[in-house]
């Protein structure tokens, strides 16, 4: 020994080592001799386990009470890859009509979790699941859990809105355990999921139910809520066949100005969300994908589009209540176009000498090039957002589009702080350039004009409260009011009036504003304008490419509202 | 008075210990092997066993002088392996150096480079004494620790400053010395809990008081240890959320169920089964059903365990110590400083290891990744050990050389 007069590192190391030795076999004989026979019988196989109950979503219905969506008893099939022996694959995808190697390309994906079932199949029906039901002595590791099947009863008219739900897959969910995946599924959906009910059972290996687990009661699921929509799924259904009947994508707003409920918003191309909610097939979602129109796409109130001459009822407004100028007033007269500097602003057409309701009866867009030069871009901007323009006018649509107004603050970030000028306040002015308003924006604009500035905040569940006007109060004043609707009267009534044509034929009393909004191909189509009587109804038609406001659009939005008044009235 | 020249017959207990623990692993293996998709595990480890074979006979034949020469070398070279492994590493956790068919993991080969520097060092130390010679001793370490650290792999990194610190002892520091050494440690866990840091500050006081330390080395030890005590949770708070997480998960493991604590229990429910005979050879249930994790590599015990049951535990926990125990027998005969020291470093190699991994298994330690030395599957480590163990064969051989 080197350090011959120190043995005391000898016997220090050697009883270290001992105790550790001595830890070491005390938790063996504790494992293995005092547990030994527990755990010998977890390895082979009583375990507890727990069955989840799903709790019923809730129904959702429209205004009338007709249910839109609702759930129907079905089952998931899954395995639990570490149980699953894979030489009853094929026995397996027989049962569950899968191609072959498909199950064990699904267990490979999954085999890092291998005690984590997957899912095979889901939404099976009764008569589907029985015959696993029969088998399953003979193929461990494969489960079956009830996992009720969600149903849209209109599907395509309430895609948009409703959205779908599918499968959970976070950590927190239980199998078989539907959740919101788009619209107000997902937005509603801690409403409408409810919680599940939860038993605890002992299980051999084979899947048996040995007893009750007594340590813990059970618990009952307690149902989702339901909701109801203000929609009204007969003006829906009328307004999407409308809407299909042109052929191109397209949306309709149709709003009760005097309680803001959203009675109609319709968008096409539509597509079935029952497919997700039973587990979308490749074909399906290659089909979705390769659709040009993209249908998952809500033109409602997520798209945002030039609101084009619609918005001249605001810029009329702005010149009226600022005192810019009068009902009287009449610049120099139209030539067809303005050239300001060294370019050229067109007009449609050479209309002569006009005041305020000309103008707009005939869509004239020079009147507006002269006389929102006595204004500014500023000033018309913050005017423009009291009525909603530029902002979110709900909470609870997925995706809603704020659209855009510009000011000299944006156009400095867009085009550099010289890059702009008056030319561009002559475009927002008529509604082009960078302006963007989303269907739903246009219609409550139409709304504000109809209620003389009343309508509430739009919504589109039944149960919301009411809330204060869209318009802040005496942004527009009663003459300016006065003005602008006999302006829009004067587009239905007056032989010169861009929708005359469209309404010559009609028992309505409309009020409307055409749009032709210029964009690569051919312009966006859209009208805006309101109804009072039989119902307090304002409404807007887009329809993408689709030509001529007054001409596209027009018939569109007449044939929406004779055909839903007439149905109600056949009730 | 002892005969100073001359060798003894190799240690036969040792021998056969080497023997029982060699055959114990490749059964365990091959067992194991059978439910792994990789195949060829087994035949992989054979050979792996006999180019192991190759450096025992390397170790045993090797001059200790020779060895003590060139340690510092040795070290310098395991130090540049690691560095490479930081920007080369590949592999799981990037912990591998691939150089075409060799597979080389640089911390295994880096523990043996320790165990040589450190004792080289305290070897040289007792010839001649320096002024803070044990702060240079730690300085030289700390790069393979540092790398280790970086890898990132906590758990060996651990492991390296135990192997260390039971280096010390032997050289006839005393666990008071130890504990000083440790004790910025101690004081940052200290901080958990005022009677933990109480706790602490006594034993702290009273070793000083012990050891007759003037009034500044007392000032030193107690204040910065407070130092670090208050600090440590404002250092906690800077850490991210998944650093913390990560710290909780090494020490708690039962804390995040989904993961590690997950292979805890089911390693835990395959020791348990074994009960008093086990489930008989190659017949372990949960290792069939691909319950059990890295059951070839780090969780190689819990197979043995679960097929053996608490008999053959026994036997390989025995057989372990009795390989401890005739190290430690030869490191306490040798009359040279460094064989003593190289050899007690191999003993407290054997000891952390069997003690982390099994104590891994069966609950009672943190997961480390630490193999089971002669058992666990892997070459790097295989040849490493058998290295070691020719070392301190050849050291129980040549006791007399000075």
């Amino acid at each position: 020994m080197y350090g011959n007069s120190k043995n005391w590192p000898f016997f220090f190391s050697l009883s270290v080592v001992s105790i550790l030795f001595i830890l070491l076999g005390a938790k063996l004989i504790y494992l293995q001799i005092i547990k030994g026979e527990y755990y010998r019988g977890l390895s082979s196989q009583n375990h507890i386990r727990v069955i989840v109950t799903p709790a019923p979503r809730g129904v959702i219905s429209d205004r009338n009470g007709i249910i839109l969506a609702d759930s129907k008893p079905a089952f998931i099939v899954s395995a639990v890859p570490s149980e699953f022996n894979r030489a009853n694959a094929a026995l397996v995808e027989q049962q569950l009509e899968m191609t072959e190697g498909e199950l064990n390309e699904i267990l490979d994906e999954a085999s890092n979790v291998p005690h984590r079932p997957v899912v095979l199949r889901e939404g099976l029906g009764v008569e589907k699941v029985s015959s696993i039901a029969e088998n399953l002595y003979r193929i461990p590791g494969v489960v079956i859990d009830v996992a009720p099947l969600r149903r849209y009863h209109r599907p395509e008219d309430f895609c948009h809105i409703l959205g779908y739900v599918g499968l959970a897959d976070d950590q927190n969910s239980f199998r078989g355990e539907i959740t919101g995946r788009t619209g107000l599924e997902l937005r509603l959906n801690e409403t409408l999921r409810g919680i599940p009910g939860l038993q605890r059972e002992v299980v051999d290996a084979l899947g048996r139910i040995v007893e009750e687990f007594r340590g813990a009661s059970s618990e009952d699921p307690v149902p989702g809520g339901n909701v109801t929509l203000t929609i009204d799924a007969g003006l829906q259904r009328i307004a999407i066949t409308e809407l299909e009947q042109t052929g191109i994508p397209g949306a309709v707003v149709v709003i009760d100005y005097e309680n803001g409920d959203i009675l109609c918003a319709a968008s096409i191309p539509t597509f079935d969300p029952n497919m997700f909610a039973r587990g979308i097939t490749q074909d399906e979602w290659t089909a979705i994908l390769d659709n040009q129109y993209n249908p998952l796409f809500e033109r409602a109130w997520a798209a945002a589009y030039p609101p084009a001459s619609t918005f001249k009822v605001i810029t009329a407004c702005w010149l009226l209540s600022e005192g810019l100028i009068s009902p009287d007033y009449m610049p120099n007269p139209c030539y067809g176009s303005l050239t300001l500097g060294d370019t050229e602003f067109g007009c449609w057409a050479a209309h002569g000498r006009l005041n305020v309701v000309q103008a707009l009866e005939q869509s004239c867009d020079v009147f507006f090039y002269r006389t929102v030069q006595l204004g500014t871009i500023n000033e018309l901007a913050e005017y423009t957002a009291c009525f909603g323009m530029g902002s979110r006018l709900t909470d609870v649509l997925i995706g809603e589009k704020s659209g855009l107004i510009p000011d000299s603050d944006y156009l400095n970030r867009a085009y550099g702080n010289d890059g702009w000028g008056l030319g561009n306040l002559l475009n927002i002015s008529i509604g082009q350039g960078e302006l963007l308003a989303t269907p739903l924006q246009l219609a409550v604009t139409a709304g504000i004009i109809a209620s003389r500035g009343e309508m509430p905040f739009p919504g589109i569940l039944l149960q919301r409260k009411i809330m204060n006007p869209v318009l802040s109060h005496g942004a527009v004043t009663d003459s300016a009011f006065d003005t602008v609707t006999e302006g829009m009267l004067r587009v239905v009534t007056s032989r010169r009036g861009t929708l005359y044509n469209t309404f010559s034929d009609s028992s309505l009393d409309f009020w409307g504003k055409t749009g032709t909004a210029e964009c690569p191909g051919e312009d966006h189509a859209l009208v805006i304008g309101f109804v009072r009587d039989p119902m307090p109804l304002a409404i807007c038609v887009v329809i993408e490419h689709g030509g001529h406001g007054g001409a596209v659009a027009g018939p569109v939005a007449e044939r929406i509202l004779s055909s839903y008044f007439a149905e109600e009235g056949s009730d | 008075m002892i005969e100073l020249i001359g060798r003894d017959r190799p240690d036969l207990f040792l021998i056969i210990s080497i023997v029982i623990l060699l055959a114990i692993g490749l059964s365990t293996v091959y067992s194991a092997s059978m439910a792994v998709s990789e195949s060829g595990l087994f035949r992989k480890q054979v050979l792996w066993v006999v180019i192991g074979i190759v450096f025992f006979l390397v170790g045993t034949w090797i001059s200790f002088r020779r060895l003590e020469e060139i340690s510092p070398v040795l070290y310098l070279l395991t130090c540049l392996l690691l560095l490479a492994t930081i920007f080369l590493g590949s592999g799981p956790a990037d912990r591998w150096i691939i150089i075409g068919p060799l597979h080389i993991q640089p911390s295994e080969i880096a523990k043996a480079g320790l165990i040589l520097m450190s004792s080289w060092w305290l070897s040289s130390l007792r010839v001649r004494p320096r002024k803070y010679g044990e702060l240079l001793v730690f300085l030289t370490i700390l790069p393979a620790i540092i790398l280790t650290l970086l890898q990132p792999d906590l758990g060996t990194s651990v492991a390296m400053i135990m192997i260390v610190l039971a280096i010390f002892i032997w050289a006839g520091y005393g666990p008071g010395w130890i504990y000083l050494i440790v004790s910025p440690f101690l004081a940052a866990v200290s901080s958990i809990h005022i009677i933990f840091w109480i706790l602490f500050m006594c034993i702290l006081g009273l070793i000083l008081y012990r050891r007759r330390y003037p009034f500044s080395t007392w000032l030193i030890f107690m204040g910065g240890n407070s130092i670090v005590a208050a600090l440590t949770p404002f250092a906690w708070n800077l850490l991210e959320t998944y650093q913390r997480s990560r710290l909780i998960t090494f020490l708690d493991p039962s804390s995040d169920p989904h993961g590690a604590g997950w292979n805890i229990i089911q390693s835990e429910v395959a020791v348990g089964s074994g009960g008093l005979f086990g489930q008989g050879f190659l017949q372990g249930a949960q290792k069939e059903l691909a319950y059990l994790p890295a059951r070839h590599t780090d969780f190689v015990f819990s197979v043995w365990a679960e097929e053996t049951g608490f008999l053959g535990g026994l036997i390989l926990l025995a057989t372990f110590f009795l390989l401890i125990w005739r190290i430690t027998l030869a490191a306490r005969k040798s009359v040279n400083a460094f064989n003593s020291l190289v050899t007690a470093g191999i003993a407290a190699y054997f000891t952390i290891h069997v003690f982390v991994n099994v104590g891994m298994t069966v609950g009672i330690m943190p997961v480390t990744g630490l193999p089971l030395p002669l058992i666990s599957y892997g070459g790097s480590q295989m040849i490493v050990v058998f290295f070691l163990l020719g070392l301190a064969v050849n050291a129980g051989m040549y006791w007399r050389e000075v």
